[in-house]
């Protein structure tokens, strides 16, 4: 009987076998190595500086390269960066791949996948979970979630960090995405990977890739990375060309014989149509969109009041004018920033919705400006100090200063000052380090760290919406800026030196941040600062200037034609600092000096 | 002891078995009928073209977006250290390319040798694919014009005579092989579609996740794609600058139309693999984009030419 329960479990197999599985039409699961057929000059040994040729990019794009110093890879926070989605498959590469299962239903919930390089882990969810909402932290390998189109496997990855197309410096922006197919043919991978970028692409930049299934394994799967200043310079330089000063641009077009215009990119060059010399062919109109609905992060509504945990015991609440960090434990609720007068009471509800039963202690502000300040009075009657008080404020002297020249009511303005350049004080078990910048956005900053749960609050020093408001009137300079995104650096720390998570940065304005997020933001100003610099030094007017665009290739992420920070209120600003061209009474300019 | 006919083997047991497994086979296939019927349950039986088995509209312009190996395609690369670049070649292919001569190429009526079958589709250019009839895909490259047919049809044979772009065996493969092509606009044909397109709930995400297909949706497709494997051809250029293969080499295609991507673009990716005992050292893989064009309208059929490579004017090639 036991033989012919075998024979019938046998025949029933055999009678399956014409049947295929209903999901996961193809297994990925092994271990995969990089093919290089296509572009292999460029993929293992590296790209040649000034080499745009292939992709769809716009000016920008070209703006950024062009000042791309190789050099920038020896700056501290950029020796260990890992390549981004857009670029990893692209880059000498090996992985492995393994699915994980639902052990209750044995439906596969998660593709996961271990990079050789720069060991990256990459989660591609199957269980048709949303993406995550546009305040979350962008990571190098995003957010992917996949599905089966037949034997293809399709995924669609956001929340990448800001990297490159090529290491050469074609830039790819953190709001780009990607959507990869995933096909296998026996024991070959092939990748297509679709990435769509407003800022620096003009349409979907098509790539594909070849992996093959590695019969014997690999033990090559460690990335050893210390970063270490190699030559005795100031460690927070950042390399760049200023414009027209680039000495390898046209080199490569030269040295392997190549049409100047078309080692220049751009989408009129991807298509057979294309000559040296020719009229470009128009871009085509509505091509940029690059995820479906279900796929966008979600906004908040408007009005909407969020409490999003960030790490340790800080969590941060979005939606109320500007972000305010909540630190909880025992001893009470300390806030960082109180947002708008209008969004106070949602702001108190999400704090005692968190902390049902404990009081608000302190309070601190890290600058003067009514975004941050406003529920300073309702949160703070709010709360309560260990002797009774209403909740106590702490801010720089001068936010006081600003405050009183502005005429904001006594209730709103806060009484715990302090002068010196840093306080610290213990509360809930950890200790909070202050540090006031000279002159940043204003001279008005506070930079806010917690220790233990590893949080820096940053004010708006950094944000990941626009170019940095520098309030020249209210004592704000450019190199102030730099010099805290500088001081922010020096207090982050990422985790595993492979620059990303660690310490965590919570923007003035905008999504959770860690250190590659704000190194390169203190790129951006710092190269925008030394274009300006060097334009005043020629005598330029400010509208010289603003017509030869010094932030062109940085407009399209932080610039704005509207609003209360235009790209041409940064120009100028920064202009009037250099320039010298200040009111009276505000701070001198340390960057002019 | 019960009586067995010894010419059958056929025993009370065995029968039992039969049965079991049966019984075994059926539920578990019940299980998966939602498979079953994607698959083509209730279909036509008989024979069917191939025209008609195809899950997969691949008919249309499609106009090649170089973003790959753009200095080796979009213009003749200097014969220098980086002719062969990214190309497995061995001795024989190197010294081969090293040798490379348009002039005689041209002189010897060899204008064609890049646009045969191992490198035509690195050529840019379009490719307006139809139906030649029911069981031949006739693919017309502008690029050299040229024209490949992808034969389903398994009794037939190459010719006596090799020629530029060979004789193609093609077979479907993946899901839904057999229940037809659906018609445009069909979820099955692109697996993607634009957000809001009507038919599924939430918008465009009309594909599978984790879980098995929705029982009564066929949504499935645009995994299935076409193999083909071309041989009996001319030994050419996998690229313009001279770069060999031999009438030994054997090529495997596979052509993917990608599910739609959200901006409405459908993509065609063909995916080749050429083995060369003579000139390659280890299978040389590619994998090429199309985009689908409105109409032909661009499609503009030029005669076999390669353009001299420019002159190198410093660097490396120009120390050669």
């Amino acid at each position: 009987m036991r033989r012919l329960s075998y024979r019938a479990i046998f025949a029933a197999v055999v009678l399956l076998a014409g049947v295929p599985p209903a999901s996961a039409q193809v297994s990925f699961v092994g271990e995969w190595a990089g093919r290089y057929h296509e572009d292999q000059p460029d993929r293992v040994p590296g790209e040649e500086p000034g080499d745009f040729s292939g992709i769809p990019l716009n000016e920008a794009a070209r703006r950024f390269g062009d000042a791309w110093d190789v050099a920038r890879h020896s700056v501290l926070e950029h020796q260990c960066a890992p390549y981004t989605l857009p670029y990893m498959f692209f880059g000498p590469n090996q992985f492995r791949i393994w699915d994980e299962k639902n052990p209750d239903t044995q439906e596969t919930v998660a593709i996961q996948m271990y990079l050789g390089t720069y060991q990256q882990r990459r989660t591609i969810w199957m269980d048709g979970r949303p993406h995550p909402p546009e305040y979350a932290p962008h990571t190098f390998m995003g957010f992917s979630t996949g599905e089966w189109n037949g034997d293809v496997l399709t995924i669609t990855t956001t929340h990448i960090k800001a990297g490159y197309y090529r290491r050469t410096g074609v830039p790819q922006s953190d709001r780009s995405t990607v959507v990869e197919h995933w096909i296998r043919h026996g024991n070959l991978l092939s990748q297509v990977t679709i990435a769509t970028d407003p800022v620096y692409l003009t349409e979907p930049y098509i790539r594909s890739q070849e992996f093959v299934l590695m019969d014997r394994g690999n033990t090559n799967w460690l990335y050893n990375c210390e970063y270490a200043m190699e030559l005795p310079k100031d460690k927070n330089e950042v390399p760049h060309y200023l414009p027209g000063e680039n000495p390898w641009i046209g080199e490569f077009a030269a040295k392997h014989a190549m049409p100047e215009g078309g080692v220049r990119g751009g989408a009129e060059t991807l298509l057979p149509d294309w000559r040296p010399g020719a009229k470009p062919v128009a871009a085509r109109a509505g091509v940029n969109g690059g995820f479906r609905a279900e796929d966008q992060p979600s906004k908040l509504a408007a009005g909407e009041v969020k409490m999003v945990p960030v790490q340790g015991n800080v969590h941060m609440i979005v939606g109320a004018g500007a972000n305010i960090a909540v630190q909880v434990g025992q001893d009470g609720v300390l806030v960082v920033d109180a947002g708008t007068a209008a969004a106070s009471e949602k702001v108190i509800a999400a704090i005692k919705a968190l902390a049902p039963g404990k009081e608000i202690r302190w309070m601190i502000n890290t600058t003067f400006r009514a975004d941050h300040t406003g529920g300073n009075e309702p949160i703070a009657k709010s709360g309560r100090t260990v002797n009774g008080n209403i909740a106590a404020i702490v801010a720089h002297e001068n936010v006081a200063a600003r405050m009183i020249a502005a005429g904001i009511p006594d209730a709103s303005r806060p009484y715990n000052t302090y002068f010196e350049t840093s306080r610290d004080f213990p509360f809930n078990d950890e200790a909070v380090l202050i540090y006031h910048p000279e002159s940043a956005n204003t001279d008005t900053e506070s930079i806010v760290m917690f220790r233990r749960s590893d949080v820096v609050v940053a004010g708006d020093v950094f944000r990941t919406d626009s170019y940095p408001v520098i309030d020249v009137e209210n004592g704000g300079t450019t190199q102030g800026v730099i010099d805290a995104l500088n001081h922010i650096l020096d207090l982050t720390v990422p985790s595993k030196m492979l620059q990303e998570a660690g310490t965590y940065v919570i923007p003035g304005h905008g999504r959770i941040s860690d250190e590659h997020d704000v190194v390169m933001y203190r790129d951006m100003v710092y190269i925008i600062r030394d274009r300006i610099k060097e334009m005043v030094g020629k005598g330029m007017t400010l509208d010289q200037v603003k017509a030869a665009r010094p932030s062109l290739d940085y407009d399209g992420r932080y610039g704005a034609d509207t609003g209360a920070w235009t790209t041409a209120m940064f120009i100028e600003a920064i202009y009037k600092d250099l320039s010298g061209n200040r009111k009276a009474g505000a701070a001198p300019s340390r960057s002019a000096r | 002891m019960q009586a067995t006919h010894p010419s059958r083997g056929f025993r009370p047991q065995a029968q039992a078995a039969c049965v079991c497994a049966a019984v075994i086979a059926a539920v578990i296939a019940i299980g998966r009928s939602d498979v079953a019927a994607q698959r083509g349950a209730g279909a036509p039986q008989g024979p069917q073209t191939a025209r008609a088995r195809g899950p997969v509209d691949f008919t249309g312009t499609w106009v090649s977006v170089v973003t790959e190996d753009w200095r080796w395609r979009m213009v003749t690369p200097p014969k220098d250290a980086s002719a062969t670049a990214s190309i497995p070649v061995n001795g024989e292919g190197r010294k081969a390319a090293q040798s490379w001569d348009l002039e005689a190429d041209n002189k010897a009526g060899l204008q064609c040798k890049a646009f045969g079958v191992g490198g035509l589709t690195r050529q840019p250019g379009r490719i307006r694919i139809s139906w030649q009839d029911d069981n031949t895909l006739k693919l017309e490259f502008d690029a050299g014009t040229q024209t490949r047919l992808l034969t389903f049809d398994r009794a037939a044979q190459p010719s006596a005579e090799k020629t530029w772009q060979g004789f193609s065996r093609a077979e479907w493969e993946g899901p839904g092989v057999g229940r037809g092509a659906a018609p445009v606009g069909d979820n099955r044909v692109t697996g993607g579609g634009l957000p809001g397109a009507a038919g599924v709930p939430g918008g465009g995400g009309q594909g599978l996740r984790g879980g098995p297909p929705p029982r009564g949706i066929a949504r499935i497709n645009s995994g299935a794609d076409i193999k083909v494997v071309t041989t009996n051809f001319r030994e050419g250029y996998l690229r313009k600058n001279g770069v060999p293969y031999s009438e030994q080499a054997t090529i495997t295609e596979y052509f993917h139309r990608l599910p739609t991507h959200p901006n409405g673009d459908n993509w065609l990716e063909v995916i080749t693999i050429i083995e060369d005992p003579r000139y390659l050292s280890q299978p040389y893989y590619t994998s090429t984009n199309f985009r689908l064009e409105a109409n032909d309208a661009n499609f503009k059929p030029s005669p076999c030419a390669t353009a001299a490579p420019l002159p190198v004017k410093g660097g490396r090639a120009g120390r050669q």
